[in-house]
């Protein structure tokens, strides 16, 4: 059970502390990156498939497609390909988050980042999800609203025990403060 | 005088109230007018296809609009508790709707024309959630200003105003304790329509969504008029071009203008007759409204800041548009509390509703020169995309005519275009803190200025996209529970934008600053 903890918090910085703002201290789970690579190949294969299947008929009734359609088809499936390659270990890399008796704070993305922080006294729901697919890698995101649309934060793909525990703490937390937090 | 009649009425003990009788007149013709528009087209329809409409059509319309209308009167009821107030609808699925008293934050009472008839008014009572407002459809005038009257009252004990609230801090014009006093305080009257006004109406756009709508509609009924066939039509254009080009252009313009006027002229006018926005026991009231009268309230201290507005054609003639953005007003939560009326009105009745002078008017700290660049660049890339856009016909179309000139056109009129839109943007872009207000500015064809109550922020998102990270500079939006639920600070420096959200609310961000 600690061993998430360590892990998270004794590996080194995978990028540099930016000025003003530490990083949140934990990563998620390391079967993400795995998750996060099945997620992403299977509808990257069936655009492909779809792409390939519309060129191979394209070619087979009209002829050979001009050479502007074939270098569009080949970025395409270019694009297609390292998609799944690169984001899953750019995104587990940024991807931190960390609470603490009064605030949480996530980061994440891949080219665009975002940070996300809200004071625990605001939050509204604590929610869990867990997809079949995330089932079979035991991972579970944890999403905490405020009474703000543009406030959801998520922590993607943790090691579902420890979202379980976490959900626990975050509603003992947000139960014992007052008011309607808008 | 009817506040307390209307009291003793809904203080009685508490068995479940229907609404008003009247309601049985009110809901078959409202249903019938709903039922109207595709009944119409459906008989229409019909009696294009055979010749003659099926006998029993006309009385299965009506009693279905009867019935429509007379099931919610006998299904729904309301009634207050001690600590709720609960309304149930539903024949078969029962619902029922509560609202805890202390939870109470708008009581709206709006009256169409045929309400206004009958002598009555829909009730809207709104709590923290934006989305979940009770409608009680329809109470006679009387018990639903008794009504209003209790609501606001049991929340005024239930939550008195946290002392210091910045709304107290007043232009001392004597109702500077409103919100504490437990007698009602006299109604202070912070603005009233001004007819002078009426130059604005044209200016703001607003309308030209109806006028559009209407066009759309002539358009569709348009095929059926008999005198819009083929030949009509060729012999109408040989007798308009049989005229100068620029005739007709100019008549055209003219009449659009001249109708463009009206419908503005119009639509202010019933939109915002007799508008009074007054302030007491702790509440605004915007009234307004010549066919249908609305009558909004707002808890004060859910008010977390204004926003001014000030559309480009508004502002050629000085003109700005004034909302106050709170939590639990339905959606979106901005009330528009002025009509389109000249700047330093909506900078007065803002600065009487944060209850500090300054705040629209101040200079705001500008985001620095690599903010003025990406606005440049972001411009520049629009009438690039645009440009690519207009190749396509080229390409796609093989339209000669319309040859390589197009985008190169849209590119030589289109970056001197840009370049002026992404400095007036800059311009106006920026920000400022005071102890307990984040006022920010922000332009793209409106500008925009937006107040918010520091204490209102619930939440901070700090975006960077690629680009950003190279120039140190990052998105900062402030997430709160009022108005559109964020307020957005384009491209400030990273650092800035951290310290600036550490201020704001201390505390917060303390974990990872230090």
């Amino acid at each position: 059970m600690g061993a998430w903890k360590t892990r998270g918090m004794t590996q080194a910085p995978a990028t540099p502390p930016p000025a003003g703002l530490r990083e949140p201290a934990h990563q998620v789970s390391p079967r993400a990156v795995g998750y996060w690579r099945i997620a992403a190949t299977i509808p990257s294969a069936v655009v492909a498939v779809l792409v390939v299947g519309g060129y191979v008929v394209w070619w087979l009734t009209e002829g050979r497609p001009s050479w502007w359609a074939l270098v569009l088809a080949g970025l395409v499936l270019v694009v297609l390909v390292v998609y799944p390659v690169v984001m899953p270990p750019v995104r587990y890399r940024v991807h931190r988050w960390e609470v603490t008796d009064t605030a949480i704070h996530t980061r994440a993305g891949w080219i665009t980042i975002s940070s996300r922080i809200a004071p625990l006294s605001r939050v509204q729901t604590v929610d869990s999800r867990q997809g079949a697919l995330m089932r079979l890698f035991r991972l579970a995101s944890l999403t905490v609203t405020t009474a703000s649309a543009a406030g959801p934060i998520t922590i993607d793909c943790l090691d579902a025990e420890q979202a379980r525990e976490l959900v626990a703490t975050l509603t003992a937390i947000t139960g014992a403060s007052e008011g309607d937090a808008t | 005088m009817s506040d307390d009649r209307g009291r003793q009425q809904v203080e009685e003990p508490e068995e479940w109230q229907r609404l008003d009788p009247r309601n049985l007149l009110l809901d078959p013709v409202k249903a019938l007018g709903q039922f109207l528009v595709p009944a119409v087209i459906a008989l229409v329809g019909l009696s294009a296809r055979n010749d003659g409409l099926p006998w029993w059509s006309l009385p299965v319309v009506v009693l279905g609009a009867i019935a429509f209308g007379v099931l919610p009167w006998l299904t729904t009821g309301w009634r207050i508790t001690d600590t709720q107030f609960q309304k149930r609808t539903g024949l078969l699925n029962r619902t029922t709707s509560t609202a805890p008293l202390d939870r109470v934050r708008s009581v709206d009472l709006e009256a169409s024309l045929l309400h206004r008839v009958l002598g009555l008014a829909k009730v809207q009572i709104g709590t923290g959630v934006d989305d979940d407002r009770i409608t009680l459809d329809a109470v006679s005038r009387e018990r639903a200003a008794g009504l209003r009257a209790h609501l606001l009252a049991r929340r005024q004990v239930a939550v008195p105003a946290p002392a210091g609230a910045p709304h107290e801090l007043d232009d001392g014009s004597g109702e500077a304790n409103g919100p504490a006093v437990s007698a009602p305080a006299p109604e202070t009257l912070l603005a009233a329509v001004d007819w002078s006004w009426l130059r604005f109406a044209p200016f703001s756009l607003g309308r030209l969504v109806l006028l559009a709508g209407l066009v759309g509609l002539l358009g569709q009924f348009g095929e059926d008029l008999p005198f819009l066939d083929e030949e009509h039509l060729t012999d109408g254009w040989r007798w308009v071009t049989s005229f100068a080009v620029w005739l007709v252009a100019a008549v055209v313009l003219v009449a659009g203008l001249v109708l463009w006027v009206l419908v503005a002229v119009t639509g202010y006018v019933v939109q915002w007759w007799d508008m009074r926005l007054t302030r007491g026991q702790g509440s605004l009231h915007l009234t307004a409204g010549l066919f249908t009268t609305r009558s909004i309230s707002v808890e004060e201290t859910r008010v977390r800041g204004v926003e001014l507005r000030e559309p480009v054609l508004l502002r050629l003639v000085g003109g700005g548009e004034l909302s106050t953005l709170a939590t639990g007003v339905g959606s979106e939560g901005v009330t528009r509390i002025l009509p389109p009326c000249p700047r330093p009105v909506c900078v007065g009745v803002g600065d009487d509703v944060l209850g500090a002078p300054g705040r629209l008017t101040t200079d705001l700290t500008p985001h620095g020169p690599l903010a003025r660049r990406r606005s440049h660049v972001r411009q520049a890339l629009t009438v690039l995309d645009l440009a690519l856009l207009s190749v396509l016909p080229v390409v796609l179309l093989d339209v000669a005519w319309l040859g390589w000139w197009l985008p190169v056109a849209v590119v030589v009129v289109g970056l001197p275009l840009a370049a002026v839109v992404a400095e007036a943007s800059y311009r106006h872009l920026g920000h400022a803190l005071d102890p307990t207000h984040l006022t920010v500015g922000h332009a793209q064809v409106a500008r925009l200025r937006t107040v918010l109550e520091t204490d209102g922020i619930i939440g901070w998102v700090l975006t960077e996209s690629w680009f950003q990270r190279r120039l140190g500079l990052a998105d900062l939006v402030a997430t709160t529970a009022a108005g559109a639920e964020k307020v957005l600070l384009r491209d400030v420096p990273r650092d800035r934008a951290i310290a600036l959200a550490d201020t704001a609310t201390p505390g917060v961000l303390t974990a990872w600053t230090a």
